[in-house]
């Protein structure tokens, strides 16, 4: 049912913690323990090293693309407390900021929507939240909320951009007022809402359901209904999809979308929000295309509709 | 969430490392990444700390632990069918039937209505056909034998989808009532049941049929399919060449001949059929009792068929090949007038006899079983889980929710199976470089989530070259997606100026509405002018506009190249004049003023006095802030060209100054 249209060798010398695709399919960044962030070609089922960035000294974690109209940019967080930022200027791709204002390893980068700027929240084992803001001229704005997450935090992922009140068209050169938010996740066995007001970051919202660390935290996209809906996963096995009904983002409930034998790692939305990956420790990725209360509508009742709809595995026979 | 009752399935991904490694997994707009890796340890350990400690220690030890991980990304798409070239023809033209479909006037009603829709589903049914035939040609000329497995498969699969279609034409977008059903369900089972058919061929093209050890076969098949006059000539054929059984034969032809059918021209009711129909079973029943055909037992089992003995036709079940041509059979001499709802009774019954428990049935018996049950939703799910594409439900149901049959099943957010399903299709072919046209006007056509679903996928559509960044610009302005716009014209005029394409990127920032980006970029060009002494894209600029305005720097940036212009014209007096309004009106940036000064040396040394009084003055003045304003003095100082340029300005003002006040003291005439 699938095909391996490409298969990228990408040379590194030990683990690969994360690979991302660009936002058209078009690049892939990977990093790894091997300390570098590599940047490959992969259109039409090529691979062609177009970078290969060398800047932190500890297994890199994780990488994140910016969106295409800030021009080529790539964001990495690494075990030696950097974040970098990386830029493809004149065809080459370079250091084009680095922060180390975190006490203890980076975990995890995630890009604001485009619509805010060019910003980018990172969290870490020190348990601070740092935002990196661009202001122009090559000058970046840091905005830290300590003490975020107790022990640290593990996970940061931004909620999908929306226009308070009604989406008139603004008058070009006015920019439309934002309300920010951000989910984490941390050691605590957390996971927090935090929203800016005035300038300052505040923690919103705590949403409390897990019984060991939160390892990731996803908010999906919006296709335009009024509620919003955040995926966690952590080092109990749970996965919970977080349901908020109103605007104002007072009230969220917790679903149970399965509790996995092992430590689940990672939590991603597909674009359109309808399919959630789930990693865990066992040798398999589940995707899940959820149909509790009616929310998406599953017409292949192949599990009575909900569950799992196929997972993907390595190197065993297939069962069926 | 409940837990599952059965497991999902299960997908391999193929060259992946069999030893126990987790996954990474990462969504891309088309594909999937899934890559090999290690998260914290494999024993559990939860800290990064360890994990990154272990990383290091290996690197310094050198050694690695155990194997070599791997270091390979594999790029994941799911087997679809867009991705099949021969296949295209059938995404284009469905294309166009749906979009017709959609303009449709609905003002038609009743039976001209219906017979507009039932035409749109033959229209589908032949672009199937048609898609078909391309695919078994492709089958047939290709030598690569398993491109001819590939074809081949995909001919069944199509063969099966139109099967199903046209059922579903028959059943629920005709909704043919008793009597003309039968005749349809008649021609649908003599259009699908093929196996038969090269034996047909022979029997007849040989020398003398009658002879042919098939002969009773084919005369079964003809029996089987209701094809009476074909049966009727075949079997005149055998009475001609033994006459002994001439006998038997014209009362077997007679009854055949006689043998009451429902017609389409609504000559007879329902009831008179019946009665007809009863007699006539009677009579042949007679017949049989009597011993008539006792001695032929071929045309004896005829007789039986006829008669509608379920033995007699289930013996020839090779014949039939399928237990819905032996459901058709059935009902064709047992039960002619058979109504729409009672037809689910039959099929169950028919599947059992004919499959005797010897084999279960495959999916496509379960959904034309759900179709004969008028299971609708059934039979739209069943398709759902069985094809690789959603391109068969989507289009069906749509036809379906058109003829206003489905019921509105409970999706709870308002949206309903039509639309969901149309959304899932467009959304698989924007993974496709071109199809995604098509996709723009599936989701136009999905009034809850098609906008979102578009908005979504279509700032991921690679714009590779302008002409497809233009493209798809246009839809988004047809669609008043202002954001999309916004987002792509910014995007567009990034890849300019990193590429140096000044004059693109300040076109695209302009159609962005890009204030800030403009500013930029006429900097840049100001830059360049400043180094090279000359303008590039000197058309765009000239031809600004209005959208000068969209930035100080860019109406800068025009009106200097107007100054430019006039200056090359030779009209002096207004060049001088704008020269002069660009640095008293603060539209030239400070950094700017000593280029322009330096500009206004030509004008002052020309042999008329160009400037006035008051505006050598004002010159004098902006020169004055200049200088005295500038904080880099010292830099100003020790730079000897800076102050070599301001002396000279100093002077050539200074004797402007003296001849323009001598020009305009002086009294005309004298």
């Amino acid at each position: 049912q699938v095909s391996v249209i490409n298969t990228v060798d990408t040379s590194h010398e030990d683990m690969i913690h994360d690979a991302q695709m660009d936002y058209y399919g078009t690049r892939l960044a990977t990093c790894s323990s091997d300390r570098s962030v590599k940047i490959f070609d992969v259109r039409n089922g090529g691979q062609i090293l177009i970078a290969d960035l060398r800047g932190h000294e500890g297994p890199v974690w994780q990488v994140a693309w910016a969106h295409p109209m800030y021009g080529n940019i790539l964001a990495s967080c690494s075990y030696d407390r950097k974040v970098i930022i990386w830029k493809e200027e004149n065809g080459t791709w370079e250091k084009t900021y680095e922060y180390t204002g975190h006490d203890s390893s980076v975990n995890s980068v995630c890009w604001a929507p485009h619509d805010y700027g060019l910003i980018l929240a990172c969290g870490s084992s020190d348990g601070a939240i740092s935002l990196l803001s661009y202001t122009g001229d090559g000058q970046w704005e840091v905005k830290k909320i300590s003490n975020a997450h107790t022990i640290g935090c593990n996970a940061v992922s931004w909620a999908p951009a929306v226009v308070p009140g009604s989406l008139i068209e603004q008058p070009s050169g006015q920019k439309p007022n934002y309300i920010k938010r951000f989910a984490s996740g941390g050691c605590d066995n957390l996971v927090k809402i935090w929203k800016e007001d005035d300038g300052q970051w505040k923690e919103e919202q705590k949403l409390e359901a897990h019984s060991d660390w939160v390892r990731d935290v996803a908010w999906a996209p919006s296709i335009g209904l009024p509620t919003s809906t955040i995926a966690s996963c952590s080092q109990d096995g749970r996965v919970f999809i977080w349901t908020c009904d109103d605007a104002s983002g007072n009230s969220w409930s917790p679903k149970l979308l399965h509790k996995f034998n092992d430590v689940v790692w990672h939590v991603s939305w597909s674009i359109t929000a309808n399919i959630l990956a789930v990693s865990g420790g066992d040798n398999k990725v589940t995707l899940w295309k959820e149909s509790v209360d009616g929310l998406w509508a599953c017409i292949s009742d192949v599990n009575k509709g909900q569950g799992g709809v196929s997972a993907v595995t390595e190197g065993q026979q297939n069962e069926q | 969430m409940d837990e599952s009752d059965t497991e999902p399935p299960l997908v391999v991904v193929p060259g992946a490392d069999p030893s126990a490694r987790q996954l990474c997994f990462a969504w891309g707009p088309a594909e999937v990444l899934v890559c090999e890796t290690l998260f914290g340890r494999a024993g559990g350990s939860r800290s990064r700390a360890a994990a990154a400690a272990r990383a290091l220690t290996r690197s310094v030890a050198g050694t690695g632990e155990g194997a070599p991980s791997s270091s390979r990304v594999f790029v994941v798409r799911r087997d679809q069918d867009i991705y099949i070239q021969t296949l295209r023809k059938l995404f284009n033209e469905s294309h166009g039937i749906f979009m017709g479909l959609q303009r449709s006037e609905e003002e038609l009603a009743g039976k001209s209505r219906k017979a507009q829709l039932v035409q749109v589903s033959k229209n589908y049914r032949s672009v199937i056909r048609a898609c078909m035939e391309d695919m078994h040609q492709a089958a047939v000329s290709t030598r690569d034998p398993a491109l001819q497995g590939q074809y081949s498969t995909q001919v069944s699969i199509l063969s099966a989808m139109e099967l199903i279609w046209n059922l579903c034409e028959i059943l629920f977008v005709e909704a043919a009532a008793a009597g003309p059903l039968l005749l349809r369900l008649l021609d649908w089972v003599r259009l699908h049941v093929c196996d038969v058919d090269s034996m047909v061929r022979e029997v007849l093209s040989s020398e003398s049929p009658s002879k042919h050890k098939l002969f009773w076969n084919v005369v079964d098949v003809f029996v089987l399919q209701g094809r009476m006059d074909e049966a009727r000539h075949l079997l005149s054929k055998e009475a001609s060449a033994n006459p002994t059984s001439m006998n038997m034969y014209k009362i077997l032809d007679d009854l055949m001949k006689k043998m009451p059918v429902p017609s389409l021209g609504n000559t007879q009711t329902l009831t008179e059929l019946e009665l007809k129909w009863q007699h006539w079973h009677e009579e042949c029943q007679r017949y049989l009792q009597d011993g008539t055909f006792a001695s032929n037992p071929h045309m004896e089992s005829i007789c039986k068929i006829l008669l509608g003995d379920e033995d007699a036709i289930l013996e020839k079940k090779e014949l039939m090949t399928t237990w819905y041509h032996f459901l058709v059979t059935r009902l064709l001499y047992s039960h002619p007038t058979v109504k729409p709802l009672e037809l689910r009774f039959y099929a169950q019954s028919s599947m059992d006899l004919f499959l005797g428990g010897e084999s279960s049935p495959e999916p496509l018996d379960m959904i034309l079983m759900a179709a004969f049950e008028f299971e609708m939703h059934q039979v739209i799910k069943e398709c759902s889980i069985v094809l690789s594409n959603w391109w068969f439900v989507a289009h069906l149901t749509d036809l379906l929710d058109h003829c206003k049959i489905l019921q509105s099943h409970n999706l709870y957010f308002g949206s309903n199976m039509r639309e969901f399903l149309l959304l899932e299709y467009a959304s698989g072919l924007f993974s496709h470089h071109s199809l995604w046209q098509l996709g723009v006007d599936y989701f136009d056509h999905c009034p809850e989530y098609g906008r979102v679903y578009l908005e979504l996928h279509i700032e991921r559509i690679p714009l590779s070259t302008e002409q497809k960044a233009l493209k798809v610009l246009r839809i988004c302005e047809q669609r008043q997606m202002h954001e999309q716009v916004r987002s792509i014209c910014k995007i567009m005029a990034m890849k300019a100026l990193r590429n140096n394409r000044l004059g693109s990127a300040l076109s695209w920032s302009i159609r962005a509405k890009d204030a800030a980006f403009a500013t930029l970029i006429s900097d840049r060009f100001l830059k360049d002018y400043c180094e090279r002494g000359c303008f590039s894209d000197l058309d765009l600029i000239d031809n600004l506009g209005p959208s000068m305005l969209l930035s100080d720097r860019l109406t800068f940036l025009g009106k200097y190249r107007e100054f430019h212009r006039l200056y090359g014209e030779k009209r002096f007096p207004e060049a001088a004049r704008l020269l002069l309004t660009l640095m008293t009106a603060h539209i030239a940036p400070c950094s700017f003023w000593m280029t322009l000064l330096t500009d206004a040396l030509p004008l002052l040394e020309q042999k008329e006095v160009i400037f006035s009084a008051e505006q050598t003055y004002e010159l004098m003045r902006c020169l004055e802030d200049l200088t005295a304003g500038n904080p880099d003095k010292q830099k100003f100082q020790d730079d000897d060209v800076e102050t070599t340029k301001v002396e000279m300005l100093r002077l050539a003002l200074a004797r402007n100054l003296a001849r323009v006040i001598i020009k305009e003291g002086t009294v005309e005439g004298s």
